[in-house]
This record gives C-alpha cells, structure tokens and sequence, in this order.
C-alpha cells in the first residue's frame, strides 16, 4: 500500500504493451484528490492503454496503480466501487430506457433499497438536465444527451475518482459548458476528474492540471502554463511592426542564431523565435538599438494544438 | 482543499440469489415486454395447443384408449421444449452476449462490483429468460398430457431434470462462445456450431467405443424413459429393444442414466463456469488454468475408460454387435480384429484433439510470455510460476500426453486383451509407442505454438494436419494405395490410426498397404519425434533468451 495520505491517483512505473510495442512506457504519475486532470496526447500516445489499466479493464505489463490507496490490480471489487468510468463513445443499450438503464446500474453498485436507487437516479438525472428523458429509449437520444446519460450513470454511486475518455466529442457547445460546469462542481465537492480530450483548448480551460504523453512517455505535467512553457517556449511566433527600414530590421533579425523564418508581410515582420524571455527581451533592445522605431512588438504562444503538432512530428522525424 | 465525496453504502450481491441478481432482473425488464413476450407466448399456445389437441384426436380416433392418446403428445410436445431451451435459447446467449460487446456496454458490466460468478449467474438466467417462460408457458400442456397418460413422477422427473441441465451445458457453451468470439455473427455460428458438434457430432463417437460422449446430451435419459412416456404398446416394443442395447456401468458402478448423465454433464458445467469466472476477471487471462486443464483432461480420460471398459466383456461396445442385433442377422456375433484396430485409433485421435483443444488454451502466445518475464522482472522473481498464464504450458501439455497414452493404452489393452480376441497381447512398448504419438503430434504442436503464436499453429494444422489427408483420400480411388498411405501419414493426425493399425498384432491391414502403413508410420512418427525435439530445444531456448533479455532491461 502506498504511504498515507493518499493520493486519488498514483500511478508508478506502469508500462503496458502490445507484443514489441510498447503502448505506455513506465509512467508515474499522481494526482491529488479534487482536481480536474486533463491526460492530452495523440492518438498511440497511450491515453485510452493507461485509463483502461487505471479503470482495472485491463492488466498492465508491470507497474502499480492505487486509486485512493486501492491498489487497482490487486483489490479489483474495490477499486471499482471507487471509479466513475465514462469511455470514448460511451454507449447505451439499445433495449432499455433511460430511467431503466440508470436503475439497472443503481442496483448493480447495490445503492440500498429499490426506492433510494430511484431517488439517486432522479438526483443524477437532474444533475445533466435530462430529469424529462426517464422515459426516453436510450437508442432514441442524441449524441449529447446519451453522454449526458451515461455521465448520470457514472456518478450513480459518487464515485471518488471520476476517469472520463473523451466526455466532450458530439456535444454542441452549450452541452460542453454545461459539462464543464458540472465537472468543476463535483471536483470542488471533492471527485477527482481524470479527463483526456482532444479538444485541447478545452482541457486547458477546465483543468486544473494538465499531463501530455508521446509514444507511451509522459512529456510534460503540471498546470497548462506550465505545460506550455515545458512544452513550448522553444517556439514563440513574434510580429514586430517597424515604422520604416523594414529591409534593415530584417537583415538584421536574419543574422540572429534563434531567430527563424523571418518574412516581411504588410508592413509587419512576423519571425519564429527560439529564445527564452531574457532573450526576447535582449532581441526587442537589438532592435530598437540598430534605430529602427518600432510601433508594435507582440508574442503569439504556441496553443496546445501547435505543442500537440509539433510533439507527433518531432517524436515522427526521429 | 476540498473535502473527499463519500461513496454511497452498497450491499455485496450474493451469486446465488437470482432473484436480486442486477444483471437478471435487466434481461427481465427488457427481454419480458408484454410486446414481445405477448407474441411469443401466443406462438407457444398455438403450436402446443394444436400438437396436444392434434395428437390427442388422432389417437381418440384410431380407437386408442384416452390415456395412449395422452401420451402421444408428449414426445412432440418434449421437442417443441427442446427446441426452445437448446436452439432458441443458445442461440440468444451467445448473441446477447456479443451483442452487448458490439454495442459496447460490456466494459460497464466489467466494472459492476460484482463477482464474476454473479455476473456468469446473471448472464446465463438472464440473457434466455424469454424463452425460460415460453417454456413454463408451454409446460401446463405437457402437465395435461403427463396426468392424462398417466405417468409417474419418478419417469417424468429425471427426464425434466436432465433437459434442465442440458440446457444449462448449452447455453454455458453460448455463453463462453459469445465471451470468447470477436464479433456478433461469428459468435452466433460458433455457438451453434459448437453446440451441434458437442452435442451431436461428437456423441456419435460413443458407436465407436467412447461412450462417455451421449452423456452430454439428454439422449440415455430420453431413451431411457421412452418405454413409459410412449403409448402402451409402443413403449412395450422399444422396451425389448432397449434390453439389447448397450447400457454403461462406470467402472461396474450402477449408475442410473440420469444421474450418470447429471454427474458427466456436471463436470463440463462446472469447467464452463470456471472459464467464464475467469474471462469475467481478467479479460486477458486464459480460458482455463494449467491446474484446471490438466485435471480436465484427467477426468475426461476418466470417464472415457470407466464407462468403456465394462462394456468390452459383455461385448457393447462394439459398433457391430449394435448393428447385429438391430437386424437379428448372427447370434453366434463375433468382433472382427480391425474394429477393435479402428475404435483404438478412434481413442487416441480423440486423445490428440483434446490435447491440442486444451494446449491452445493454455499455451501463452510470445507476447504474453513477454509480458510475464518484464512482470516478472519488475516483481523481483527470476522464473515465471507454474499456475502463471504465462508460463509454458509444455508441463501441463507433457502431463497429459502421459495421461493420455495411458488411457489410450489401456483401453486398447482392454480391448485387444479381452475374450474376444484370444492369444493376443498388447505389450508395455505399446503405451510407449502411444506416448510418442501423442508426444510427437500433440505436444509439436503446443510447443510450435509457444514459440510463433497461434496463427503459426493454424497454418501448420492446415498444411501439415489437413492437406496431405486431403491428397491421400484423393489418391485412394485412383488406386494409389501406397503412395496415399505415405501420403495420409504425414498427417500427424492420422497417426494414432496409424499407430493401432502398425503395431497391434491383431492388425489385419490389406495386402496392397501392409508394407507401406508399418513403414509410413514409423517414418511419420520419426520425423515428427525429431522435429518436436528440436522445437523443445528451441523453445526452452527462446524462452531462457526472452528471460535473460528482460532481466537485463
């Protein structure tokens, strides 16, 4: 067991692979109890290996999981009163309604006696807004609602840690606020929220930490900015906009070790810069030092798409 | 720092209270619509209802007594059932089961806190429970029929009790086809595939010595109770037939059919619960244990020769005494050497697919061995357990070629050895002949398998296994005897026949292949030794290399 406190989710040297493949290679990670956990990555980065080890679905090569001090491969029956699991995709049996469904659930967690499993569905109904569609068959829901439903299901038995694959594909964006909502009330009532999306920008919002895997490895975590920073401060995209001597400002800049792609475009110089922030700082003062007046200078960062981008080719070309 | 959400408290499912079972009480909402269950009840009442009035009305009609008359109507109404509980029934187990893997809900079922036993109890009462209450809906009319015709508990009882577990194995066998399958369409023609040959394929194999296989159906107990469930005077004839058939005596125990039946069908029942128990548990892990597939190919070597052997003397078990007295042709029957030849290839064939059947489930493919080893590694252990399914599986798999040969051996000792064929002798070098065959054929494949995996494994069936006794039976009527029998021969799966027609001294193998099956036999079993042996050298090898691998990082 690991040392107390516990963590709501640790997870050490865990490696999970396919034959010579290697889908999840010694990953160690942990996350405290009450935050939204955002897992980001390409497709192979081995997000859905890992949720489906952490969800005791699958057995790993070797490595330790404890989900609330349960360890995972050890104590199965436990671990899985502990978890909330919302897969990819999550469907819904085509020969049930959604009131039938969700107490079919309530019941198989044991949740007390057949009049509190209604009331506990009724309550988790009403939390994703769908108290309406109790009668509805499941296979009549749209996309957003049967995430909505299957949401319900998953916080049936108010799980401690909630490990949620993809929650937001096929919502419209109104349902995807309400989502966010949702899962900010129930990490600040304490569930632990273990998300992965690719809607990266979206994570980046609701999460309060953030960890981003390539090929089986963990690159990067902590809090985005953090993560950005780790990830992609190597790579700022820089428009300075001269008053004149824009040849000059160019040649200039084209002479600098960290600069790159410098290209004149409307009056503006848009260059790619590898610098960390003193750098930048030592690049603004060059070029104001050569005379050349400038009216603006601006930073765009990276976004999580551009880090995802350049992370899959880089770990490509090599 | 937000505070810890507490869990709801929960009740622990118990697996044997079907009645609270969450995955039974689903089937029952959605499989019990009055919609569906309406049209289905009706059908029942219709096609029971004509078959009881029908039968009843013909027998009244043809002067029949109203108790004959009765009773008529009792084997189509018991086949009606049948057809429900085993075809029907199976049929939506096994595609129930697939289905919801299709529509991926399963993994929530996986995650239900459970026990697997819970979940398989859930499962196999649940997934058929429409066609369980088409088949109470069906039973007042066997009830009329039974109490018109005036038959006793003590008949109808057994017979009720051997259909429930028949109904039971097959729709285990739905379930474990279903678990098992990749998809929805090929599960549904596995399982009755594999229903069909289980239960009617293979228990045509008792005609050929090994009579343990009509236990897996409800047939003995069917036949049985026939005499009183069939009017007066139909029931009298089939009863004097019936005290010319064979009857088995385990080991010269006296055993009723039905309870043999319940204790044969019980064993398989309970190997399938363990294996879906498993696959509940751990979606990766193999069908069976080591443990348990040794023991399983034990007891079936068991059952084979307990229910075999006592019928040698009084001379049952011989496919031509049947044949005989069924057509009253010559009571002064004898058995001719090349039957007993025959059903001793018959045995250790079986012996070889039982073997490889269970070989497959518990040989390791590379990759899991692979997974093993770095588990291993990480856990501090330098070897891999016995029980681990990762292990080899070539000591389970030496395990029972040994116990294999030996059944094998004894049941042609029994055989060749009894009264009927005086003067011979079945040496101790046979059980090592035997032991070879099977070590050769069954243990070549296991270890082939361990080594490349299992698509290496069918290939080598098809091409080594299937192909040369293809082109043999093709050169066969081109009067090619020779060249086929050195053809068929390097089948390893012809070799057990090949083994009872080469050494058994009682052999009476025609002139024009009297050369050639000694010799293709020996060469076959030659080559095939050899090339098991070295795939053991090669296989202990990459399994050390694997292992030292790993260990180093």
């Amino acid at each position: 067991m690991p040392e107390t406190p516990h963590h709501a989710i640790d997870i050490r040297s865990l490696r999970v692979d396919y034959g010579d493949f290697i889908a999840v290679n010694d990953l160690t990670l942990t996350v405290p109890h009450g935050e939204i956990f955002g897992l980001v990555g390409p497709n192979g980065a081995g997000k859905t290996s890992t949720f489906r080890v952490l969800t005791t679905l699958m057995e790993p090569t070797y490595g330790e999981v404890f989900l609330d001090g349960v360890d995972v491969l050890e104590d199965l029956e436990s671990a899985r009163r502990i978890i909330g699991y919302m897969p990819d995709l999550a469907p819904v049996p085509s020969d049930l309604k959604v009131g039938e469904f969700l107490e079919f659930h309530a019941a198989a967690y044991g949740l007390g006696k057949r009049s509190q499993r209604r009331d506990r569905v009724a309550e988790c109904l009403a939390e994703v807004a769908l108290s309406d569609e109790r009668n509805k068959w499941c296979k009549e829901l749209s996309r957003g609602q049967t995430q909505r439903v299957v949401l319900a299901k998953t916080l049936l038995h108010r799980p401690r840690v909630l490990i949620l694959d993809e929650p937001a594909s096929g919502l419209d964006p109104l349902a995807r606020r309400d989502l966010r909502t949702a899962l900010r009330k129930l990490a600040t009532a304490g569930t632990t929220v273990f998300v992965s999306s690719h809607i990266l920008s979206e994570l980046a919002e609701m999460c309060s930490s953030i960890c981003v895997m390539n090929q089986g490895r963990l690159l990067a975590s902590g809090s985005a900015d953090e993560v950005r920073e780790k990830l992609g401060s190597t790579k700022r995209l820089i428009t300075a906009t001269p008053l004149s001597r824009h040849e000059d400002a160019v040649a200039w800049l084209s002479t600098r070790m960290d600069v790159r792609d410098v290209r004149a475009e409307a009056g503006r110089i848009v260059f790619e810069f590898s610098g960390n922030d003193e750098a930048q700082a030592d690049l603004m003062e060059g070029l104001i030092s050569t005379g050349i007046r400038l009216r603006s200078f601006e930073e765009k960062r990276s976004s999580f798409e551009d880090i995802l981008v350049e992370v899959a080719e880089t770990n490509r070309n090599s | 720092m937000s505070t810890e959400p507490q869990l709801l408290p929960t009740v622990r499912h118990r697996s044997w209270a079907l009645w609270n079972n969450p995955i039974f009480l689903r089937y029952c909402r959605s499989r019990l619509r009055i919609r569906g269950l309406g049209i289905a009840l009706l059908l029942v009442a219709i096609v029971c209802g004509f078959i009881g009035a029908m039968t009843y009305s013909i027998g009244v009609s043809s002067e029949m007594n109203p108790l004959d008359a009765a009773r008529n109507a009792i084997i189509p109404l018991i086949v009606v059932q049948s057809l429900i509980l085993f075809v029907f029934g199976t049929a939506q187990v096994s595609g129930g089961m697939t289905s919801e893997r299709d529509e991926g809900v399963i993994d929530y079922q996986r995650l239900i806190p459970m026990s697997p036993l819970a979940k398989v109890t859930g499962y196999l009462f649940g997934l058929p429970v429409r066609e369980y209450v088409m088949f109470l809906f069906s039973l007042p009319f066997t009830a009329w029929a039974l109490w018109r015709g005036e038959i006793s508990w003590e008949i109808w009882l057994p017979l009720y009790a051997i259909i429930f577990s028949s109904t039971l194995l097959y729709h285990l066998t739905g379930l474990v086809t279903g678990t098992v399958a990749k998809n929805r369409r090929w599960a549904f023609l596995a399982s009755i595939g594999l229903v069909f040959a289980l239960y009617t394929v293979i228990p045509q194999m008792a005609k050929f010595g090994l009579v343990f296989f009509k236990y897996l159906t409800i047939q003995p107990v069917f036949y049985e109770t026939l005499p009183d469930i069939l009017p007066r005077t139909a029931g009298d004839i089939v009863r004097v037939g019936q005290n010319l058939m064979p009857t088995a005596k385990f080991f010269g125990l006296d055993f009723s059919e039905s309870v043999f039946t319940l204790f044969s069908q019980f064993g398989l029942i309970l190997t399938f619960v363990v294996m879906l128990c498993r696959k509940w548990n751990r979606t990766e892990a193999h069908l069976l244990g080591k443990s348990w597939a040794t023991g399983f190919f034990i007891w079936i070597q068991v059952l084979l020769l307990g229910n075999a052997l006592p019928l040698i003397e009084p001379g049952n078990l011989f496919p031509s005494r049947a044949f005989t007295q069924m057509i009253r042709l010559d009571p002064s029957w004898v058995p001719s050497p090349s039957e007993a030849v025959i059903m001793s290839g018959v045995y250790g064939f079986f012996t070889l697919i039982l073997m490889l059947i269970l070989g497959a489930i518990v040989t390791p493919s590379p990759e899991k061995q692979l997974r093993g080893w770095r588990r291993a590694r990480k856990t501090g252990k330098d070897s891999l357990q016995w029980k681990d399914d990762a292990s080899t599986g070539f000591w389970a798999l030496l395990i029972m070629a040994i116990a294999g040969a030996g059944g094998w051996f004894l049941f042609t000792r029994g055989l060749v050895e009894s009264r009927w064929f005086p003067g011979y002798e079945v040496p101790l070098s046979v059980f090592g002949y035997f032991a070879a065959v099977l070590f050769a054929a069954g243990m070549g494949a296991q270890l082939l398998m361990e080594w490349k995996g299992g698509r290496w494994l069918f290939l080598s069936v098809l091409l080594i296994g299937v192909v040369p006794v293809l082109i043999g039976s093709v050169l066969m009527p081109m009067k090619m005897i020779p060249l086929a029998t050195w053809c068929i021969a390097l089948s390893p799966a012809s070799l057990p026949f090949y083994a009872a027609g080469s050494i058994l001294t009682l052999s009476e193998i025609p002139d024009v292949a009297a050369r050639a099956v000694p010799r293709a036999f020996l060469f076959s079993l030659a080559v095939y030794t050899v090339l098991a042996l070295w795939l053991m050298i090669r296989v202990r090898a990459a399994r050390k290399a694997m292992g030292r691998k790993v260990m180093k990082g």
